[in-house]
């Protein structure tokens, strides 16, 4: 391996996620849970990224999955007395089933569209968590049982900790696999061109509903792992505020990347940290971040890494935008007119 | 019988608010196919202006609505000028990306200046508080006030859009932009007003609304879901049917208030939005095939 590969995108991950192994080691209570709230993060946005950055389908339902994941995997545990460990992984199949319900209406819906009937899903999964309160327990939210780690030779403070960390970089294996094999070219080709992709012989409906399994998988795996690691619950972590902060790490780091992903999600927790007092100053800062990114720099800071850093390749990534031709863009915004004009005779 | 006049009655007063919200999405989408998920915020911006100069400034009335209504379109331009129109080039889903980041900018910016810890800013009323009496129904003057503003503002547009240069130019750009363009319009430009007018409209709605919803930085959203469900059952095209999906929402919604339970009202505008959207995209009053989904 030449040496200017060693400054890529291997060694920052290996820095990241070598870091946050040995982080318990170092570091205190209070710094041990923002590390593991980026392992969360990191799950949550390498969900979102299949669905957004690589399947094109702008979804608002992410932060009400998580949520489902995470109500699922704390009521079974309330009300049926499951141990953690049984809990969990139904709750984040609970999550991924209801999830990928929602590709149905996604194979009629495109676009905006798609995203509005998402955004109405997530704020009725919230009315129910608000209003179902035999279940829920309203809007005051519940303790939910710390898991048993009795029969793993750690600390009882470690353990979830230890269990995130592995999660996170086994999915985070799994989805740089999957997103270079078959299915995220499918994603890809789907993203680019419905019409183009059919005629290639890709099921619209299978891969659609893939995506959304697969993204909704992933929300309720962070959801049930969110579960053990609060030991309480209330429905103000799933509102749209969440789906923000997650649309913001999937833009800021990079759409359609895997790494970028990662980064943005570990940034985006570290600059949240240090506003966790101020609501309005994070509202702030995220919506800034999430326009800024979109005027100036749409692809995420993968851009200026695949830009500067030698090793780093992302070979799935969104090319990069012609630089600044607005004579082309007024082609462009007219040839979709001439389209809306086709198909509306 | 009572009973079922008495939630026709409220239904229509209050689906008169959504019309109302309805009105400013549509304006938006019309000409932009984007609708504005900051819409519901810009309402709020309007409200918390006119609580500002008229509770705080002690204005008179009418210059308040104004400036109120002045303020909500200058945060329209601003907001088209700086976020959407770059986003634009890159597709209409990232300029509704753009308008949703505005949207908490604008939420957290009005929580910094008139915010507080929970804290709701009562507004008082344009007309006596005093429920009016028809027949054995009681009903809010200022819903009244609400009810004849949309119509009011309704018909205003529709003479905008028919008899002034501005409202056509925005037919034209919104039904064929490359046309448009060729007939000498600036597109862009145009664009810009559209969405400032719809600003307007929701600052407006805010102002009138104020009494009733109570003014704190998240009515906003709120407000702009049923809006949006309006919007959608009455064709998301058609001015019209927003006033129409307005008010046939509020009429469901008081009606399973009142005959099933009164806490599913909240969950009616979310279920009407993905029923309508995926069973009848083109609403009620939008014109079939038009709408590209």
């Amino acid at each position: 391996m030449p040496v200017q590969a060693l400054v890529g995108h291997r060694s920052f991950l290996t820095l990241l996620f070598g870091t946050l192994l040995v982080l318990p080691a170092v570091a205190n209570q209070y710094t041990l849970f923002v590390g593991n709230l980026m392992l969360l993060y990191i799950i949550l946005a390498l969900g979102l990224n299949i669905l957004v950055g690589f399947a094109g389908q702008l979804a608002f339902a992410n932060a009400a999955i998580y949520g489902i994941g995470a109500y699922g995997t704390a009521l079974l545990q309330v009300h049926l007395g499951w141990s953690f460990w049984a809990a969990a992984p139904v709750g984040a199949v609970l999550a991924m089933v209801i999830g990928t319900l929602l590709a149905f209406p996604a194979l009629r819906l495109s676009g905006i569209f798609l995203a509005l009937a998402t955004l109405a899903f997530a704020q009725a999964t919230q009315w129910v968590l608000w209003h179902w309160q035999s279940v829920t327990f309203g809007a005051g939210g519940f303790r939910t049982p710390s898991p048993n780690f009795s029969w793993f030779a750690i600390k009882q403070d470690y353990g979830i900790y230890f269990v995130s960390w592995v999660v996170t970089v086994a999915l985070f294996l799994f989805t740089w696999r999957i997103m270079r094999s078959r299915i995220g070219r499918a994603f890809v080709a789907m993203r680019d061109g419905e019409i183009a992709a059919q005629s290639l012989g890709i099921d619209l409906l299978a891969y659609k509903a893939m995506a959304f399994a697969l993204s909704s998988f992933y929300a309720g795996v962070a959801g049930a792992l969110y579960s053990g690691l609060l030991g309480y619950m209330s429905p103000e972590g799933f509102d749209l505020f969440q789906m923000i902060i997650q649309k913001a790490m999937i833009v800021v780091g990079g759409l359609g990347s895997v790494v970028g992903s990662v980064l943005g999600a570990a940034l985006l927790v570290y600059i949240m940290e240090f506003m966790r007092e101020f609501k309005s100053t994070q509202e702030i800062v995220f919506g800034v971040l999430l326009v800024g990114f979109m005027v100036f720099q749409p692809n995420g800071l993968v851009v200026f890494m695949k830009r500067w850093l030698p090793g780093w390749e992302e070979p799935m990534h969104l090319a990069e935008p012609p630089q600044a031709m607005s004579k082309s863009d007024v082609a462009e915004d007219t040839t979709a007119g001439d389209k809306a004009v086709v198909e509306r005779t | 019988m009572l009973m079922f006049s008495y939630l026709m009655a409220t239904g229509i007063t209050t689906g008169a608010f959504y019309a109302l919200v309805a009105l400013g999405i549509v304006i938006v989408y019309k000409a932009t196919e984007v609708v504005n998920l900051a819409h519901g915020e810009l309402f709020m911006v309007g409200g918390m202006l006119a609580y500002t100069c008229y509770v705080m400034e002690g204005l008179p009335y009418v210059p308040s609505l104004l400036l109120a209504v002045a303020g909500a379109f200058l945060v329209g331009i601003l907001t088209e000028r700086v976020a959407y129109r770059s986003v634009l080039k890159h597709g209409l889903a990232s300029v509704l990306v753009a308008t949703i980041g505005v949207s908490f900018i604008l939420k957290g910016i009005a929580r910094y200046i008139w915010g507080g810890k929970g804290d709701y800013l009562s507004f008082p009323p344009l007309v006596s508080p005093e429920p009016l009496q028809f027949g054995n129904i009681m009903i809010m003057a200022q819903q009244l006030v609400v009810l004849l503003a949309a119509v009011v503002v309704m018909a205003g547009l529709a003479l905008f859009f028919k008899r002034t240069r501005a409202g056509k130019w925005m037919q034209a750009t919104a039904s064929n932009p490359k046309a448009a363009l060729l007939c000498g319009l600036r597109i862009d430009r145009i664009y810009m007003y559209t969405f400032a007018v719809g600003a307007a409209v929701a600052g407006a709605a805010g102002v009138l609304m104020a009494p009733l919803t109570l003014l704190y930085p998240d009515v906003g959203f709120v407000l702009f879901i049923k809006g949006l469900a309006a919007a959608v059952l009455g064709g998301i095209t058609s001015v019209p049917g927003a006033v129409v999906g307005g008010l046939l929402l509020g009429v469901i919604e008081q009606l399973a208030a009142g005959y099933v339970h009164s806490s599913i009202q909240d969950v009616v505008p979310f279920l009407v939005i993905m029923f309508a959207l995926t069973f009848l995209p083109t609403g009620l009053f939008g014109v079939r095939g038009l709408r590209k989904i």
